[in-house]
């Protein structure tokens, strides 16, 4: 339960809101590098913490992410044409290159000054992985670029997608660091999804629908351990990191690859859901890469040329109730990611937290949420830098093991928690 | 791609501000029946601390015996508890009708109580809460000994999380 100002402050992102603060001291992802595929290509359009934006690649392969609306009577730019060094809005031909300066107004005078004095907002865009990232805060206080493991491997060991979900950025990270939904909502899935089954672990899973929890603070954010009785003496774990302020991985099943998911706020009712999957050690093959484009494992099938999920809120998610009969799919939805989703959504925009009954199993959320209203009130009060800035923090990953009774999970786990290249993750 | 076709009032359509107004709004069940033990000395500063909060219906507890197992109705040790106000009482009767029991410990001084308290829940099917207080100190043996008997453990710096847990579980 939360009061209701509580709320509003966790799950508004705009400028000038405490939690839109927050996050504009990360780097945080802006759209795939797919979407700018070639120097002079289309500009996207993109909406995130609520600010109206357009990114485009110019002729020499720079990346730029500025104010969507010309500076002169506010016509969309995504309507200009990409050429020769800026992007051009088509209304006046005024000119602006990546880092939002205005060169040209072609109706002042030949040797006129005036373009230098107009630049519009512009935030630096910069790939790393799969992904091109921006950072919206104090350009004093940028800090190291991003290091999560799956943006660092080789391309051929990894895989991202990006998916639009229409609800507020927090109930749906919460569903990320919540893992006792597992065994119920993606049940079907252990049994018959490409990128889970055959895991030992499923078994773990299967078996005991009553994991205990333990919850443990990290340097970026938690650490949650998932435990499930295994053989005798013995516990399955699976261990979930958050890296504030919207980063979570997913344990690993068997040498399937590792997955998770960085939740972005578009506006306050919407967030992009970015989901990636990698091999520490390995390239993916041919067909965990066919499978995570088909919408597999926690990724999406969307609709194409678009990433609007094909079973989305407006088709009921093709909820299929003889599917839900037969076991295939615990409630009646393909896809682990749109399990997800659909219920997530249902909740509505931003779900009424005055109004839930959490129980003690939800200890996770509540101190994810502590961790966020915290580190909010510490950088509007004292400025104080959040946890996951650092991009040491970022050097995490999740882990599934089987230990003896009396260990404890993250001692027993702190090497296979951390990122460290050329070793494979830790997983049954 | 399969299914069936879905009308447009179909209800996950709904799922939207404007239509957010039409929920049900009726008042939330009663608050939840807490106990909240203290497992060690340096723990029951932080209880008394958090019972001076404003709580609905949560009981906390600075100290706790293990008692031998009784004649009679107990079938699992019992426990003599020490409630704030200095009043004392049996666990077994702080247990009626309760919905979670919420254990604090600095150390590894309550593994016996902890047991107990353990026990006498699953006995009753009571939910139980562990959270650690780690101080900076090794917490390893007061994780150890909460571990097989609360269903949820958090490790914490931070004392204020008693009051998140309880308040985020309308105690």
């Amino acid at each position: 339960m939360l009061r209701q100002e509580l709320n509003e402050l966790l799950t508004q992102t705009g400028p000038g809101s405490p939690m839109g603060a927050l996050f504009r001291q990360y780097w945080i992802p802006a759209l795939l590098a797919e979407e700018l595929p070639e120097d002079d290509c289309p500009p996207v359009r993109v909406k995130i913490l609520s600010e109206r934006l357009i990114a485009f690649r110019d002729s020499d392969g720079r990346y730029g992410l500025i104010d969507e609306f010309c500076a002169h009577r506010g016509a969309s730019l995504w309507f200009g044409r990409n050429e020769e060094g800026g992007l051009r809005c088509s209304y006046h031909g005024w000119k602006y290159d990546v880092t939002g300066q205005c060169l040209e107004v072609p109706s002042e005078p030949e040797n006129s000054n005036f373009c230098s004095n107009v630049k519009l907002t512009a935030y630096p865009l910069v790939k790393v992985g799969d992904i091109l990232w921006t950072y919206m805060g104090d350009p004093a206080k940028r800090p190291g670029l991003p290091e999560f493991e799956f943006a660092q491997v080789p391309a051929e060991q990894t895989f991202t997608s990006k998916r639009w979900q229409e609800c507020n950025w927090l109930q749906a990270l919460e569903g990320g660091i919540d893992s006792s939904h597992v065994s119920w909502l993606h049940s079907g899935a252990l049994k018959t999804d490409p990128l889970f089954k055959g895991a030992r672990g499923n078994q773990y899973n299967l078996n005991d629908r009553k994991p205990f929890f333990e919850v443990a603070e990290a340097d970026g954010g938690l650490f949650v351990g998932a435990r499930r009785n295994a053989e005798d003496g013995t516990y399955y774990w699976r261990i979930t990191p958050w890296i504030m302020p919207s980063f979570t991985m997913v344990p690993p099943r068997g040498d399937h690859p590792v997955h998770g998911h960085f939740w972005v706020p578009i506006d306050d009712q919407n967030c992009w859901v970015y989901t990636f999957d990698y091999h520490p050690i390995r390239p993916l093959t041919e067909a965990e890469r066919q499978a995570m484009m088909d919408g597999f494992g926690v990724h999406s099938e969307n609709i194409p040329g678009t990433y609007r999920p094909a079973r989305n809120k407006d088709n009921d998610y093709l909820m299929d109730r003889e599917a839900q009969r037969r076991g295939e799919h615990y409630s009646g939805i393909k896809g682990i990611a749109i399990q997800d989703a659909s219920l997530q959504e249902s909740m509505g925009p931003v779900v009424d937290r005055t109004k839930e009954r959490l129980v003690a199993a939800d200890s996770g959320i509540i101190k994810a949420r502590q961790k966020l209203r915290k580190a909010a009130i510490a950088l509007r009060d004292q400025g104080a830098t959040p946890p996951g800035v650092d991009p040491a923090h970022h050097r995490v990953r999740s882990a599934a093991v089987v230990l003896p009774r009396e260990e404890s999970f993250l001692e027993a786990c702190r090497d296979a928690v951390t990122a460290t290249p050329g070793v494979p993750q830790a997983s049954v | 791609m399969t299914g069936q076709p879905i009308l447009l009032n179909s209800c996950a359509r709904a799922a939207t501000a404007a239509e957010a107004r039409f929920r049900i709004n009726r008042t939330i069940a009663p608050a939840r029946a807490t106990r909240v033990v203290a497992l060690d000395e340096a723990a029951a500063t932080v209880v008394r601390r958090t019972a001076e909060g404003q709580w609905s219906n949560a009981r906390f507890f600075t100290q706790a015996a293990p008692a031998p197992v009784a004649e009679g109705k107990r079938n699992v040790a019992d426990v003599v508890l020490r409630s704030v106000d200095g009043s004392e009482s049996w666990l077994s009767d702080e247990l009626v009708a309760v919905d979670a029991a919420v254990m604090v410990a600095t150390a590894n001084d309550g593994a016996a109580v902890a047991s107990a308290v353990g026990d006498a829940c699953t006995l009753r099917g009571i939910m139980t809460a562990g959270l650690v207080l780690a101080h900076g100190q090794d917490t390893r043996l007061a994780v150890a000994a909460l571990r097989p008997h609360a269903r949820v453990l958090l490790v914490t710096e931070d004392e204020n999380d008693v009051t998140e847990v309880l308040t985020a579980l309308r105690a």
